[in-house]
């Protein structure tokens, strides 16, 4: 029993030390500000004092000003106030969709890789078939024709980004798979199930890990393009959404679209960041580049 | 095996995923909800039972299901799309009339972010960890992280609207619809900001992809031996790591083409563009749902053919290639 509390005390060091190396990098420290703020505002939208996002009681089309930083929209919205509250859709249809796709990815990637054969067979001809298609327009053609709702628009996303995380996890899996401790630990006597899920895949996961904090800014982006076709979810303020209806006013309203895209780069761009640091980190033969 | 039994083999392989897309098309037809005529034939469909009916048997859709989906397949090898109830004309017809405005916005943007990208990419590769390198990277990173059709607003909104530079909306003016020259300019010239925004977003894959390669390639041994005899920086970069960095942006174009018809689609929206993007928007706006399906149809075909065709022009640039 304490052998295993060991362990985890271990895990959990190495865990820290990880996030301590990114936050050391100048991208990983800058991304991971950024993105914090993002999920501080998101949660204090209800606390913060700024108006109801769907309070139509202001003067339309107002130009920012010391009440109103972000100016109003086209029916007297408090845009600062829907930006904020934009942070909530968008960052929760990107960690969930991310979290979709991953869980998906990694499994699928980890099983192909490790026991080859058929189901190896099977997996690498769906990653292909899915990496082939335009996920962008899949998930337009399926949100245009079965509606339009977050929950929806989430599983969508999730359900057709899996395959780069499953390609990288397979291909990691096939190599971790042949190192001596793979080959030790079931000499000992390690069932299949102990060795992929205990020994290889804490070892495997961490460049699928990597692509998946990319993927949160991916879903972001894929839901954004969505709403600003006026495909998103017409109850929620997305930051797509309210770009979306900002453009027919440009020429008159710019802040309306300015606002929400700012934040949307500066979250993509955080998560990008983290991405990138953490795949430098801990994909070796990245390292130098 | 050699190269022809390779070539072969990718092509039946991209035949078979073309048929897997089509099937699965045609399960997303059949699962939508409603009537699948009614689906098909739209508004004019609702208060014409013999219509529905003669859609009905014209689809196939009073025979079984095995026998439904050799009929949709028949029809799509024929090239039937269906047909628009909206422009009353076949969905294939709408698409290639869109085609070519499409075609000059995907195409000159994509060339345009590989020539800026591979060389900004080397470039960086070259000055790596200097200020310049870091400055590039964390630009291409902004550019990477933006939406094409927020930075195309922004855009249109300094350089239309502020600085009147250039025209905010459409393809060519009214005044210049008689033809000729002018005609051909005044569409360039409308181009120019649609073209930029897409340049921009599509530049950063490019630039990474070569700049990754190439401070690979300067690690290789063959660049020590030549900065040992003394052979010039440039030189070295021209001859040698521009030639071994230049085959990963390569295979990019071709899986990277489906990435920028969707920023086509998004980026036609922002400026009025009258291409695909915007048929498919209008389409979705009017529930044209075979117009919808076309145009996926139409743009996965397009952009699996597009990679096996660079694989096959890779497959033939690249002697080290190995046929597996």
């Amino acid at each position: 029993m304490s052998s295993r509390l060991e362990s985890l005390k271990l895990r959990f060091k190495l865990v820290a030390r990880s996030l301590l190396a990114i936050f050391r990098d100048p991208y990983g420290a800058a991304g991971s500000a950024i993105f914090l703020f993002m999920v501080a505002i998101a949660l204090l939208a209800p606390y913060l004092p700024i108006p109801d996002p769907g309070s139509i009681d202001f003067p339309k089309f107002l130009p920012p000003s010391h009440s109103h930083p972000f100016g109003t929209d086209y029916l007297g919205r408090d845009v600062l106030s829907r930006v904020i509250w934009g942070a909530r859709v968008s960052l929760s249809v990107g960690l969930i969709a991310a979290g979709i796709s991953a869980a998906i990815g990694i499994l699928l990637g980890a099983i192909a890789g490790f026991f080859g054969g058929l189901t190896d067979n099977v997996v690498n001809s769906l990653i292909e078939i899915f990496l082939m298609m335009p996920t962008f327009f899949l998930v337009l053609v399926i949100v245009a024709i079965f509606g339009s709702n977050l929950f929806y628009i989430m599983i969508v996303i999730g359900l057709t980004t899996w395959p780069v995380t499953a390609r990288i996890m397979r291909a990691q899996t096939m190599s971790v798979k042949e190192m001596l401790f793979v080959e030790a630990a079931r000499a000992l006597g390690a069932d299949s199930k102990r060795l992929l899920f205990l020994h290889v895949m804490p070892i495997s996961i961490y460049p699928a890990i990597a692509n998946t904090i990319l993927s949160i800014g991916n879903a972001i982006m894929i839901e954004a393009a969505l709403s600003y076709l006026g495909l998103g979810d017409p109850n929620l303020p997305s930051w797509g959404r309210i770009i979306y209806e900002g453009q027919p006013y440009v020429t008159s309203a710019w802040w309306i679209a300015l606002f929400p895209g700012v934040f949307l780069v500066l979250t993509v761009l955080s998560i990008n960041f983290i991405g990138d640091a953490f795949m430098r980190l801990y994909s070796p033969g990245l390292r130098e580049a | 095996m050699g190269m022809g039994t390779y070539i072969a083999k990718r092509v039946v392989h991209s035949i078979g995923i073309i048929f897997v897309i089509l099937f699965l098309n045609f399960i997303i037809i059949n699962s939508a909800p409603g009537n699948p005529a009614l689906f098909m034939g739209g508004e004019v469909a609702l208060s014409s039972p013999e219509y529905v009916k003669a859609l009905m048997h014209r689809w196939g859709l009073d025979k079984p299901l095995y026998e439904r989906t050799l009929i949709y397949f028949e029809h799509l090898l024929k090239g039937d799309l269906g047909y628009s109830y909206r422009y009353m004309e076949p969905v294939s017809s709408l698409i290639l009339e869109r085609l070519p405005v499409t075609l000059l916005l995907t195409l000159s943007s994509s060339l345009l972010a590989f020539v800026i990208g591979v060389w900004l990419g080397l470039a960086s590769a070259r000055r790596v960890k200097s200020k310049t390198d870091a400055a590039i990277t964390t630009t291409m990173f902004v550019f990477w992280s933006t939406p094409s059709f927020w930075l195309g607003i922004m855009l249109m909104i300094l350089f239309g609207v502020r600085l009147r530079l250039f025209p905010v909306s459409g393809m060519v003016s009214v005044s210049h619809l008689g033809g000729g020259i002018w005609y051909y300019l005044d569409i360039l010239y409308h181009a120019v900001l649609p073209v930029t925004t897409l340049t921009l977003i599509m530049t950063p894959l490019y630039y990474k992809l070569t700049r990754d390669t190439a401070i690979q390639q300067l690690r290789e041994d063959y660049v020590t031996t030549f900065r040992a005899v003394g052979l010039g920086e440039g030189y070295l970069f021209r001859k040698y790591v521009f030639r071994n960095s230049i085959l990963p942006p390569i295979t990019a174009f071709g899986l990277q083409l489906g990435y920028a018809v969707a920023g086509a689609v998004l980026v036609e929206n922002v400026f009025g563009w009258p291409g695909m993007g915007r048929l498919l928007l209008d389409s979705i706006l009017m529930r044209d749902y075979p117009v919808i399906m076309g145009i996926y149809v139409f743009v996965s075909v397009t952009v699996i053919l597009s990679i096996l065709l660079v694989d096959i022009l890779y497959a033939l640039l690249d002697p080290r290639i190995k046929y597996g």
